[in-house]
């Protein structure tokens, strides 16, 4: 198999392929900043200070 | 080592959610050619950068002069997705990928639900009630018509059922943003994002000159030409130039009738990514589904999304922290495309030929047809004032 030299670094991680519990972690991860980011930004208007 | 061997390797080492961010020293390098690629392709807020590809477009447009009252470059869709994708993609095919930047890209996978997440303050569906019935009827039918369509035609063209999805959302929904935001939900190969963008892109090009010209030639008042552009063209600075094509006064009216197109826009990646997810679960074993392949069930991160644009048409989050959450948002995608732009080559963008480009023209064009025959009957029948 032809190793893809864009995205494939020679210990053969390859950064564009997104499966099983890697992909679920980061899925978990991308729902807390998130909801966080998003939180912290409206609670600080409901409270004056934005 | 193969995708199920680093799949292994993930597993052994995990220790919590947390193990997705890997080393510091690990992500750095990426990181910060993620970071340079975004701060050099677009004006984000906080950094002070006037060296952007965004200004230097900006600086062109004023050059080059209005066109039917757009900016040139705003109707090629430059924006903050595919200025940094750009950028990224010609770095990649001009300088390569360094090895250590790559667990640093890998980010683009969590950045992309947190984008996502991020964009469900932007679509209140109340800011489109004041456009009445018709144009919302018309919006929404032609939302579902268009996606459906253009599913099917890409069967009939035998498409890569994932580029055909990826076309369907970026058409259905007038909005090249789509074509992105359903990579992730259906898998799709960055090359064939890209193409269905550029398909998507290419034959608003194309309808942008071919709307005003058959809107005029069956007669519609400038009112119906407005929607029929917001609808038949889409891709915002697009519509507005076929609209401003035809009159002063169908321009103005496709600026009001926007917002239509614009609010619903969740519901047509919604409709692609479930009609393509339930067509993957009733045909498991055919090898030839490949859209959606590889996710399980209902992705959470959908779901927390779907709620909070519920929350969001309850008109929970206000102004000005609907603005500073786009900015999030923004810098967020700014993030992701330059790793999208760094992941591939022109290549892999080409290879893909003109299947796609065929099936946006044959739905697109369709989709014109539909739609003035329906804006006609409107107007004769009254549903659809003068």
């Amino acid at each position: 198999m032809t190793r893809h030299t864009h995205t494939t670094d020679e210990t053969g991680f390859d950064y564009m392929t997104n499966k099983g519990v890697e992909e679920q972690d980061r899925d978990t991860l991308g729902i807390l900043f998130a909801v966080a980011i998003m939180a912290v930004i409206t609670v600080s208007q409901y409270l004056g200070l934005l | 080592m193969n995708t199920d061997s680093m799949a292994i390797n993930y597993d052994l080492g995990r220790k919590s959610w947390f193990s997705a961010l890997y080393g510091l020293k690990a992500v750095l390098p990426g990181l910060l050619a993620m970071f340079f690629v975004a701060i050099f392709s677009n004006n984000l807020a906080g950094v002070p950068n006037p060296f952007t590809l965004q200004n230097l477009f900006a600086w062109l447009d004023g050059v080059i002069g209005p066109v039917h009252h757009q900016s040139f470059f705003q109707v090629l869709n430059s924006n903050f997705v595919w200025n940094p994708l750009l950028l990224g993609l010609i770095i990649g095919n001009v300088f390569g990928v360094p090895d250590c930047w790559k667990r640093g890209l890998s980010y683009i996978h969590m950045l992309m639900p947190l984008g996502i997440i991020m964009l469900a303050p932007h679509f209140m569906i109340g800011h489109a009630f004041k456009l009445g019935a018709a144009p919302i009827l018309i919006c929404t039918v032609f939302l579902f018509l268009t996606a459906t369509m253009t599913l099917w035609i890409s069967k009939l063209f035998k498409l890569d059922d994932r580029h055909g999805s990826i076309i369907a959302g970026g058409l259905a929904t007038g909005d090249p943003h789509v074509c992105a935001i359903l990579m992730p939900l259906i898998k799709a190969k960055g090359g064939q994002v890209v193409h269905s963008t550029a398909c998507v892109i290419g034959f608003g090009l194309v309808s942008m000159f071919l709307l005003p010209v058959l809107g005029d030639w069956i007669g519609l008042t400038p009112k119906a030409m407005g929607l029929a552009s917001v609808v038949g063209v889409g891709n915002n600075a697009q519509s507005l130039f076929a609209a401003f094509g035809s009159s002063y006064e169908a321009g103005r009216w496709a600026t009001w009738y926007d917002v239509g197109r614009h609010v619903i826009m969740p519901a047509g990646f919604l409709y692609v990514f479930i009609v393509m997810f339930v067509r993957k679960l009733k045909r498991r074993d055919d090898e030839t589904v490949m859209a959606t392949r590889g996710i399980k069930t209902f992705p959470i991160w959908l779901g927390v999304f779907v709620f909070l644009w519920v929350l969001t048409c309850l008109h929970l989050f206000k102004e000005p922290a609907h603005h500073a959450i786009f900015e999030m948002v923004k810098w967020d995608f700014s993030l992701a495309a330059g790793a999208l732009g760094l992941s591939m080559s022109f290549r892999e963008i080409t290879q893909h030929g003109f299947k796609g480009v065929a099936v946006t023209a044959v739905a697109g064009v369709l989709r014109i047809v539909l739609l003035l025959a329906a804006i006609a009957l409107c107007a004769k029948t009254g549903l659809l004032a003068a």
